[in-house]
């Protein structure tokens, strides 16, 4: 077996354009994991410098402000998503989704949905890195690299030849299609575990990962070989298999996209931000007993506290914010709903596009997908919900705020997830 | 050449295309390719016009909604009118039809209010299933990605073919001329072309209905035809440079994932790297840092704004600001708004300028790849550029100061101080220190127009350069590669 | 004018091949046999059948009915183990390009499983006359000739007790091609059954101890030489020629 893998590659080595094709996928590679890391790298730095700037705010904030009303209200708290040790390889849609906000104890509604995405021209264009070489690039590079293994050696009149005096069938295309199968795998594979190394990526995730990649080229491979088993005419088995792609990689895809944006009612988001508006303006128009007694309702321990003797209170305003998220609270539980109705459509979708499901699987493995920015956000809803749990007791005047006080507010790093 | 030239007859191109011609409609391969190429574009054309017809109308709708809706609020302290804010939606360009450009990832909606600038909210791309990991839905898509590699399947073989065939030898040795094979070849695939650019110039008569100048459609047709032209001169080379149809079809295969699938990324990915950015909420700090310094425009007792006070009390000969004739509280609204909306566009436009460096780093890679020169050129004269985003964000943000500023000098010359102080006293009080709600009516119709088509004819100018020289050296190329034929 | 081949040790054995390709019958009832040791060649005019009769017998096209036996087996259900004792020699023996006249012999043997050292396939090299200036050229350089002697070394190297030969001289220089006969001659001298297929009427009497005469993929005719002598070529001109054999 040895002997058989050596002497094609040697042979393979002989072809100069098979070589050029390898390093070419080996530099892509190459230079995928390297922006990915890259771009990873600076997330981390971006989040050191953001805790760093929070500690300064923060201290200048407790300087200045000492009721909880207006601490509250100036304070803003950082929540980010750390990128997990695979992202590298799958950048996914971090780039779409913001994985920093910066909140505060105001209606959270009207600032969940701020976005720090980046340039919009080159999210549009999209990222190169590993998955999308992987799900999108790689299987044309199998098809380069196998449509013609049988067939260029027909149009040669190589093909008799060849069986007549090979052992059998495994030893004259198995060895052939498993040592270029091999070389196109590791020539990509190679640098992304030296990007794991440099991440410390787990080995049971480096080895699924490999797993993942061998069994989806190899899928491909099949096919191309399947494809190309009987036909002479190379380019005709390259342009079939070529359609296929395209087929699977644009038109599925972009087709089930449409049907499900046509298909899912999705609040839209301007109404959830109009009606919280709209709620919100309108408690400084009405009696602020009516938000107050509202507020109680679901509050009951603070009935008591409610009682409100000058027009302006820390309490009241607070009391009406939240009224201002619960009056939009189904609009948007709706449209998170919708976005996980959609991802989970996605992957119906995906089970009739390859590339799809591969990029799908290696994002969602990666935690970079819309399922992490959703826990992302309900991280920052938890949170959210913990600062004012903290708040109200001092905001409704049972307890005094003092420093002790200070040392128990919620930290968000205790509610971050992935 | 000029012998060459001489010696083009229209008969025989003609002759050489229709033979063309009749080869694909043989060969089931071509034809199956071109039926599903005409169908995609057709299908994209259709669907983008509609949709972008009905999401004018709908946003057309919730703009003068969100108009009506301010307008209506009734009477009220002034500077909850500030913080009640304005909506504004972008309505998309004619071509944005064709070519949505960056609209899908910046959000085509924003929120304007006192003290902040917000950045356009709810893209439409992060309520997507996730599942288009290579494009879009728009007939820019088909034709800058698709439609090349359609022509790659259909005329790989133009000469390849014929040398395979070996007829191309009888073919020469009958006299047929280098440039009659070649421009019949060239006529041939052009037919093509244009049928696949057919479904976009019908496009073309919504878009003219609703209002695109002549120059820059007829610009944007021009340049998707130059494009597919380039492509077409690639294929030629190739297809006669090549020994055989199996290597002109992997070189063309090769060389369409490399300038269509890749270079495009591989410029996102090295603008990236080169002119890194900061976030916005990174800069954020920075400016509330800066802010922080000018005092709380809410507060008329901040330090920050004693001086202001000093000046006021001498400029009008009083002791007590109870006594000045404007309302303090206001000014000091006014004289913060402004000087924070100073801080926030010089961040802002921090913000634009590294972005468009990333951008035309990102672009530069046009003189690498066709596709990159043309996506840019027809974003850039549909008008749904990164540039005109950035004049929808400025125009916005003017709009925001403009009526902020306004409310603000309601707040100031309406409102009476005492009032304004003892707002919080009771809820009496709160009652007394409003003013009429007729002091709304400061939002004008805002209507976000497309950039004048000269002036975006001109932005488009470097790339339609860099097609141009794709074009160019291809000619020359071409004309260098007559010693293949034989 | 039948003549039985030796029954005794018979290598390939046509039984009444019928072959249709493409909805049209190539071969209809082809029979012939080839004992070791002698040379049979099939000799007919374009489109008569002679390549499918050969890829019938390497097993590429099944029979519609009738079998090939060779070395006692069954083509269609021992097809690995025949392709052990045949050595092909394509028409247009295209080898790879890119390597040269020793690569492709050593690339080929390795896939034959079949080892040999560098001494034996030097030795074969010079048995079939290839200048040793052009050995470690790459093919793309050769000119057919000498891509046809390579071909032919690697048909020899295979040591196979049964040669099939595909018009293995057209495209030889004259010397080339008697080089080649006495070759093949010595090779059957030594046991071979070689099966060659021709349209060259002279090539085969020269080497041929009987010849099939191949029309419309039936067998209408067979010559067999007496003795030493060589079968007489006006007879197989004119027969090939005249289309009728009485």
């Amino acid at each position: 077996m040895i002997r058989h893998i050596m002497r094609e590659w040697r042979f393979l080595l002989g072809q100069n354009n098979l070589v050029i094709l390898l390093c070419l996928c080996c530099a892509l590679s190459s230079f995928a994991i390297y922006s990915g890391h890259q771009e990873i790298t600076a997330q981390h730095f971006t989040i050191e410098r953001l805790q760093l700037a929070q500690q300064q705010d923060q201290e200048d904030i407790l300087a200045k402000y000492k009721t909880p009303g207006s601490l509250a209200y100036y304070q803003f708290h950082l929540t980010y998503q750390t990128p997990s040790n695979l992202s590298f390889a799958a950048l996914g849609e971090r780039d779409l989704y913001p994985w920093k906000h910066r909140i505060r104890m105001l209606a959270l509604e009207g600032q969940i949905y701020e976005s720090d995405v980046a340039n919009p021209e080159l999210a549009y264009i999209g990222k190169f890195d590993f998955s999308f070489l992987i799900s999108v690039l790689a299987p044309l590079f199998v098809i380069l690299m196998l449509h013609d293994i049988v067939a260029n050696e027909r149009s040669n009149g190589r093909y008799e030849l060849l069986v007549v005096t090979a052992s059998g069938s495994i030893v004259l295309w198995g060895y052939k299609t498993l040592v270029r199968f091999l070389m196109l795998s590791l020539s990509m594979l190679v640098p992304f575990y030296v990007g794991a190394a440099l991440n410390d990526v787990p080995l049971h995730d480096v080895f699924y990962v490999s797993i993942l990649v061998l069994a989806y080229l190899a899928f491909w491979a099949v096919l191309t070989l399947w494809f190309g088993r009987h036909s002479i005419f190379a380019p005709r088995i390259a342009a079939t298999l070529i359609g296929f792609w395209v087929a699977v990689t644009c038109v599925i895809p972009i087709t089930g996209n449409v049907l499900i944006e046509k298909n899912i009612e999705v609040p839209k988001g301007s109404e959830i931000l109009l009606l919280q508006r709209e709620t919100v303006n309108q408690a400084w128009d009405i009696p602020a007993e009516t938000s107050l007694t509202e507020f109680i309702k679901t509050h009951p321990e603070y009935e008591a506290y409610a009682e409100m003797s000058e027009g302006f209170h820390w309490k009241w305003y607070y009391a009406f914010q939240q009224l201002g998220d619960e009056a939009v609270a189904h609009l948007a539980f709706d449209y998170r709903n919708a976005i996980q109705t959609k991802f989970d459509l996605g992957n119906y979708i995906a089970m009739f596009s390859p590339p799809v499901l591969m990029q799908r699987q290696l994002s969602r493995m990666a935690q970079t997908d819309a399922i992490s920015a959703l826990r992302y956000e309900q991280s920052i809803r938890d949170f959210h919900q913990a600062l004012r749990l903290y708040y109200y007791p001092y905001l409704f005047e049972l307890h005094s705020f003092d420093e002790s006080a200070l040392a128990e507010m919620p930290q968000y790093q205790d509610f971050a997830r992935l | 050449m000029k012998q060459n030239l001489k010696s083009i007859q229209p008969v025989i191109i003609w002759e050489i295309a229709r033979d063309e011609w009749r080869y694909w409609f043989r060969s089931k391969l071509a034809v199956v390719a071109l039926l599903i190429g005409l169908a995609c574009t057709v299908l994209t054309v259709v669907v983008s016009v509609g949709d972008a017809v009905e999401l004018e109308h709908q946003r057309g709708h919730a703009q003068q909604q969100s108009e009506q809706t301010f307008v209506n609020q009734p009477d009220r302290h002034p500077h909850r009118m500030v913080h009640y804010g304005h909506y504004v939606f972008k309505t998309p360009p004619p071509l944005g039809m064709v070519d949505p450009g960056v609209d899908s990832h910046t959000g085509n909606a924003i929120f304007l209010e006192g003290h902040r600038q917000n950045s356009a909210t709810f893209a439409d791309q992060k309520q997507s299933s996730g599942t288009t990991i290579l494009g879009a839905l728009t007939p820019a898509f088909v034709l800058q990605v698709l439609a090349p590699l359609l022509l790659v399947i259909m005329g790989y073989g133009v000469v390849s073919r014929e040398r395979e065939t070996q007829t191309l030898s009888i073919l020469a040795a009958q006299g047929l001329g280098y440039g009659n094979l070649i421009l019949g070849k060239i006529s041939a695939l052009l037919l093509v072309a244009m049928l696949m650019l057919l479904p976009l110039a019908i496009a073309g008569v919504p878009v003219f209905l609703h209002g695109e100048p002549l120059l820059t459609l007829s610009m944007f047709l021009f340049s998707y035809l130059l494009y597919l032209s380039i492509w077409i001169l690639i294929i030629v080379s190739v297809s006669l440079w090549a020994k055989s149809n199996s290597i002109s079809f992997s070189t063309l295969a090769f060389t369409w994932l490399v300038l269509c699938i890749l270079m495009p990324r591989v410029a996102t990915n090295a603008a990236g790297v080169m002119v890194p950015a900061a976030g916005k909420l990174e800069k954020d700090f920075a400016v509330v840092a800066e802010l922080r310094q000018l005092g709380d425009g809410h507060n008329a007792k901040d330090e920050a704004f004693a001086q202001l006070k000093t000046e006021l009390l001498n400029k009008h000969n009083v002791n007590r600001v109870e006594d000045l004739p404007l309302n303090f509280r206001g000014l000091v609204a006014l004289k913060s708004e402004a000087e924070m909306t100073d801080i926030l566009n010089r961040y802002a436009e921090d913000r634009m300028r590294e972005e468009l460096q990333q951008s035309f780093f990102a672009r530069q890679f046009g003189w690498l790849s066709p596709q990159v020169a043309l996506r840019t050129l027809s974003m850039l004269t549909a008008g749904t550029s990164l540039e005109t985003h950035h004049r929808f964000l400025r125009e916005t943000e003017n709009l925001r100061f403009t009526f902020v500023q306004k409310l603000n000098q309601a707040h100031t010359n309406k409102l009476n101080y005492i009032d304004d102080v003892n707002r919080n006293k009771s809820q009496e009080a709160g009652q007394i220190a409003r003013i009429s709600a007729k002091n709304w009516n400061v939002i004008e119709g805002f209507m976000f127009r497309p950039s004048p088509s000269k002036e975006r004819a001109l932005k488009a100018m470097t790339p339609l350069a860099q097609l141009l020289l794709w074009f160019g050296l291809f000619c020359i190329f071409l004309r260098n590669l007559q010693r293949h034929y034989s | 004018m039948k003549h039985n081949a030796p029954q005794s040790s018979i290598s390939i054995d046509a039984q009444q091949l019928v072959v249709n390709l493409n909805n049209k019958t190539i071969l209809n009832n082809l029979s012939f046999q080839v004992a070791s040791g002698e040379v049979y060649a099939l000799l007919g005019g374009n489109g008569a059948g002679k390549s499918t009769a050969l890829k019938t017998l390497l097993g590429f096209h099944k029979p519609v009915s009738g079998q090939a036996v060779i070395g006692g087996l069954p083509v269609s259900s021992s097809f690995s183990a025949i392709r052990k004792k045949i050595a092909y020699l394509p028409e247009n023996a295209s080898l790879y390009p890119h390597l040269n006249a020793f690569e492709n012999i050593e690339y080929f043997l390795s896939l034959a499983a079949v080892h040999k050292t560098h001494a034996e396939i030097k030795m074969s090299l010079q048995q079939v006359n290839l200048q040793q200036d052009a050995w470690k050229q790459p093919l793309s350089k050769f000119s057919k000739g000498m891509r046809q002697k390579t071909a032919i070394a690697l048909a020899l190297l295979r040591d196979s007790p049964i040669l099939l030969l595909d018009e293995p001289t057209s495209g030889l220089d004259p010397v080339a091609i008697d080089e080649f006969n006495l070759l093949i001659m010595s090779l059957a001298k030594q046991g071979a059954a070689i099966l060659m297929v021709t349209h060259d009427v002279y090539g085969a009497c020269q080497v041929a101890q009987r010849i099939g005469l191949l029309r419309d993929g039936r067998l209408v005719g067979e010559f067999i030489a007496d003795g030493e002598d060589q079968i007489d070529t006006e007879q197989v001109h004119k027969a090939f020629t005249a289309g009728v054999i009485d």
